[in-house]
């Protein structure tokens, strides 16, 4: 079971993140703008409320899952160094000292 | 932000943010407003009797009835952060023993999307007028007056007195009669 929901990619690159928080905390604000506004003029908070739980389902939809426009600049990696055979031994801990030094 | 529920927490937070922000504005923007409204109150009968009362000091006090009108519109008081308005009728007066005696007579709740407009003909009182002695009894001020409590989505919970009270006498003899 637990392996299926790990096969679920959630993943979203650093701008991608950046992109969701700022779609989600726009669309919240504009639909509170609106809902007050509304609510105000026809002298229902409820209907603040709901405009409220609109633009909450709204973003939800849009920044919960990771759609393809939060994966455009995904991190560029070193690619993987063929190991050499011999020397495979040592290397990882002169790179661990490299890495304390710093 | 990398995973879905760390997503939905941040935005689940916001949201809740942003919703008690806009229940403070609706607070603010109804806590400045006059919510008194004209009030004709009418008194059409009032009947005084001597009887025991068995729960204040064991002895004959003076009982009150009063038949009333009463007419108000209570359109104005309504806005989007009023649920209900709990109103009142209290009969205020002075005695010897007593220099303030308050009793609520009647009572009513309005609830939003009611009927706003009151107007109500021959009403008995829904509570004893009793007083706790024999104060009653030819007072020549005592003074009924229509108050509510507006009970709001957020914020205070005001109580206002209505204008248009009215005082009249009582009169000076009891009502006698063979059973009660």
């Amino acid at each position: 079971m637990l392996s299926i929901f790990k096969s679920i990619p959630t993943h979203m690159d650093y701008k991608g993140q950046k992109l969701a928080e700022q779609i989600f905390q726009g669309i919240i604000l504009i639909s509170a703008v609106i809902g007050f506004v509304y609510g105000l003029i026809i002298e229902q908070f409820g209907w603040t409320v709901y405009i409220v739980l609109a633009g909450f389902a709204v973003s939800c939809v849009l920044t919960l899952p990771p759609w393809p426009m939060y994966r455009k600049n995904p991190l560029s990696w070193q690619p993987a160094l063929p190991e050499i055979s011999g020397e495979s031994s040592q290397k990882p801990q002169e790179s661990l000292k490299k890495k304390k030094h710093k | 932000m990398n995973t879905v529920l760390s997503r939905a927490n941040s935005l689940f937070a916001f949201s809740l943010s942003v919703m008690a922000a806009l229940t403070f504005g609706c607070f603010i923007t109804t806590a400045f407003k006059d919510r008194r409204v004209p009030v004709d109150i009418h008194v059409s009968k009032v009947m005084l009797k001597n009887v025991d009362d068995f729960t204040g000091p064991r002895e004959r006090s003076d009982l009150g009835f009063i038949t009333f009108d009463l007419s108000a519109d209570l359109q104005p008081i309504f806005d989007w952060n009023v649920k209900q308005l709990f109103l009142y009728l209290s009969a205020e007066y002075a005695t010897k023993i007593n220099s303030l005696n308050q009793v609520v007579l009647w009572d009513k709740i309005v609830l939003r999307g009611e009927n706003t407009k009151l107007n109500l003909r021959d009403m008995k009182s829904k509570y004893f007028f009793f007083d706790d002695g024999n104060g009653l009894r030819a007072n020549k001020n005592i003074t009924l007056t229509l108050s509510w409590n507006v009970v709001p989505n957020a914020g205070i919970l005001p109580l206002v007195a209505g204008s248009g009270h009215i005082s009249l006498p009582f009169p000076e003899a009891y009502e006698t009669t063979k059973s009660y």
